[in-house]
């Protein structure tokens, strides 16, 4: 028989979902709201954990402990470095040497950036050039090694994984024009995780006879910025105060400075977070309390009846628990499905995360990413669940303590 | 051997600062296997009385013995217990859950019945057809009439195989021709099923064919044998 089937399946989770049936409206409503608050507590932890952590990635990856930028670009590097916002600034090659000889500075190297300009006198769309020095790089040598195994050569240039996919090129050893000078493009580099990634490379060899031909608005000897790496056990802070010192043409950032105006706006923007979902979480209470305690009163007769056919205070809290939990997870369900779609779709639109170099869901290994959403999914659930428990226990355990007689009796003369 | 013994049982209700004592100092044994109709005035306190008998009303006083235990000092779960598998409780008003089907409603006991056992649809089924509700098994009370759905409850009451079934006024608003089925049940399964009951009316004529019989006025029982 087909009835069977259903019919075997009887019990307290049927007669929950009956009682969520019945009244559909109320259930949208208690659904939404929870949804909304764990999509709101989703979106909230995903933004701050994306940000913050790649932030960090990227100046980690840079693998230098001081930048030095010409004084007033401390800005500017930064943006580009973990923004990737184009920019440009400039400083007199001459400085270089005078870092190298500052106490605690082990190695340098330096690269200087160029915007092209679409047009005539280049054949790719706008992107940032970067020239660096193959003999001092440590930045840029550990992607290359990986993307083509090998320096390269004169007249050759590499695109950050980023641009590749930007400008199109499809095809690898593809020829380009870069301010007038034929360019091989050899490959892409891997991706960095930083502002490396938007940017074309060149040798600073090429870049010097771009500059000689007068195509570009560089002058000779121009660099925009200095990577250091200290000694062991030296405080970046110390030495880069140390360098500042010394040349006043330079701003320094240290590793731990990089992404500090990020963070803070990043800290504001938590506040508002935080107060939104507390508020969220009282209102969502107070909103299952005033549901619930309609619903304890509507059923007073049938809990009555259902004490009087043998249920106990227990029985009657669990069949409410149930019913609760079911509207909790299905909210939460609902509320992390809509928080993670909000979240990767606004991504883009959210200037803060848009400008982040690296797409922020590709930064971690695999499996460890999608352990932590699965933790986040988790953790909202069971924040969203708690919420409805919270608000519905007291209308739940005022019921269960009426005697079965007073609850049928109360109710059903006022229906009759 | 008695089922139920009852001795100097009292209730006093206050409402509103004012004491209605609706029992009064009432002793009563119900034998296994009795059929004990129950008449008096509107007010004299039958339902009050079945009620405590049946543990959903916690008496002022007095013991209710049941099988040497008085359900009076039985805790919520215990006394739950006892509800769910020794009474079957017939209530003077309709009492089916709206959201459930008839099938449904018949099971409800079973639900806060402790594990084991499997054949309770088969058995709900069967009580049904017997109370010709076969074609109305998966109607909801909203689609029932008046008389169906007391049916649904006596199938509802008889679900968990009770020793005692408390029926308050069960046929009070129904036609002649159906209350005489259920009383033609109830006979039925005293006889065959040593179900003891306890009958709640104002019908002369279905006292009149129960074995015992007492009155109730003012809260007091006068036994009429
Ligand atoms: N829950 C209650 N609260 C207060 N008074 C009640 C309650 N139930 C019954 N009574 C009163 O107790 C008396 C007996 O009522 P009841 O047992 O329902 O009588 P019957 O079933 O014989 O009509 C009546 O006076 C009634 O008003
Ligand atoms: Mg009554």
């Amino acid at each position: 028989m087909t009835t069977h089937a259903s019919q075997t399946k009887f019990g307290k989770l049927a007669v929950a979902l009956r009682n969520l049936k019945r009244n559909s409206f109320r259930t949208t409503v208690l659904v939404s709201a929870i949804a909304i608050l764990v999509a709101l507590l989703i979106f909230a932890t995903f933004f701050t954990m994306s940000v913050s952590s790649t932030i960090e990635k990227a100046s980690n990856r840079l693998g230098a402990d001081l930048l030095i930028v010409p004084v007033g670009a401390r800005d500017f590097a930064q943006e580009f470095l973990l923004e990737s916002k184009q920019k440009s600034f400039y400083m007199p090659k001459e400085i270089l040497p005078r870092v190298r000889e500052i106490e605690g500075i082990e190695s340098v190297t330096h690269q200087t950036y160029l915007e092209t300009i679409t047009g005539l006198c280049c054949d790719v769309a706008q992107a940032q050039i970067i020239a660096f020095d193959q003999h001092s790089d440590f930045i840029v040598k550990p992607w290359l090694q990986n993307s083509i195994g090998r320096a390269l050569g004169p007249g050759e240039a590499i695109a950050g994984s980023e641009t590749y996919e930007n400008l199109g090129l499809e095809l690898l050893e593809v020829e380009k024009t870069i301010f007038n000078k034929r360019f091989k493009v050899v490959g892409v580099l891997e991706r960095t995780g930083t502002g490396l990634d938007n940017a074309i490379f060149m040798t600073e060899a090429d870049l010097e006879q771009i500059v000689a031909g007068g195509s570009s608005p560089l002058k000779q000897d121009q660099i925009s910025i200095i990577f250091a790496k200290i000694g062991r056990d030296l405080d970046p802070y110390h030495v880069g105060l140390d360098v500042e010192g010394n040349i006043i043409e330079v701003d320094v950032v240290t590793r731990r400075e990089m992404g500090s105006e990020l963070l803070r706006k990043l800290s504001d923007i938590n506040k508002i977070f935080v107060l939104s979902t507390v508020m969220g979480a009282i209102l969502t209470v107070f909103l299952v309390w005033a549901i619930f305690s309609a619903i304890a009163n509507e059923r007073a007769s049938e809990i009555g009846i259902m004490r009087a056919v043998g249920a106990s205070e227990s029985h009657i809290v669990r069949l409410f628990i149930l019913e609760v939990v079911l509207l909790g997870v299905l909210g939460s369900l609902i509320g992390t499905a809509l928080g993670t779609y909000l979240f990767m779709s606004l991504t883009k639109s959210f200037s803060l995360l848009r400008d982040l170099s690296v797409p922020v869901l590709s930064i971690r290994p695999l499996p460890a990413y999608l352990l932590q959403q699965t933790l986040i999914g988790a953790a909202s659930i069971a924040v969203g669940t708690g919420i409805c428990i919270a608000g519905a226990l007291g209308p739940i355990n005022r019921i269960k303590r009426l005697e079965p007689h007073v609850s049928m009796k109360g109710s059903l003369l006022c229906r009759r | 051997m008695s089922q139920v013994e009852i001795s100097s049982l009292n209730k006093v209700y206050t409402v509103g600062g004012e004491q209605i004592t609706a029992v009064h100092d009432l002793s009563l044994t119900i034998e296994k296997g009795d059929l004990l109709a129950v008449v008096g005035h509107s007010g004299s306190g039958k339902t009050t009385l079945i009620s405590m008998i049946g543990g959903i009303l916690k008496p002022t006083s007095g013991t209710i013995v049941v099988d040497s235990t008085d359900i009076c000092t039985l805790d919520d779960a215990q006394l739950s217990e006892y509800r769910n598998r020794k009474i079957g409780f017939m209530f003077q008003f309709a009492s089916l859950l709206p959201v459930l089907t008839a099938m449904e409603n018949v099971l409800l006991p079973r639900i806060f019945a402790p594990g084991g056992g499997s054949n309770h649809h088969r058995r709900a089924e069967e009580y049904l057809d017997v109370l010709g509700l076969a074609d109305k098994r998966h109607a909801f009370p909203g689609e029932l009439s008046g008389g169906q759905q007391r049916r649904v409850a006596i199938a509802r009451a008889l679900i968990n195989e009770p020793e005692l079934i408390l029926a308050d006024e069960p046929t009070g608003d129904l036609d002649e021709e159906t209350e005489a089925d259920i009383l033609r049940l109830f006979h039925q399964l005293n006889r065959e099923k040593e179900i003891s009951f306890v009958i709640v009316t104002h019908s002369s004529e279905i006292a009149a064919e129960c074995r015992k019989r007492c009155r109730m006025s003012h809260g007091v029982l006068e036994q009429e044998v």
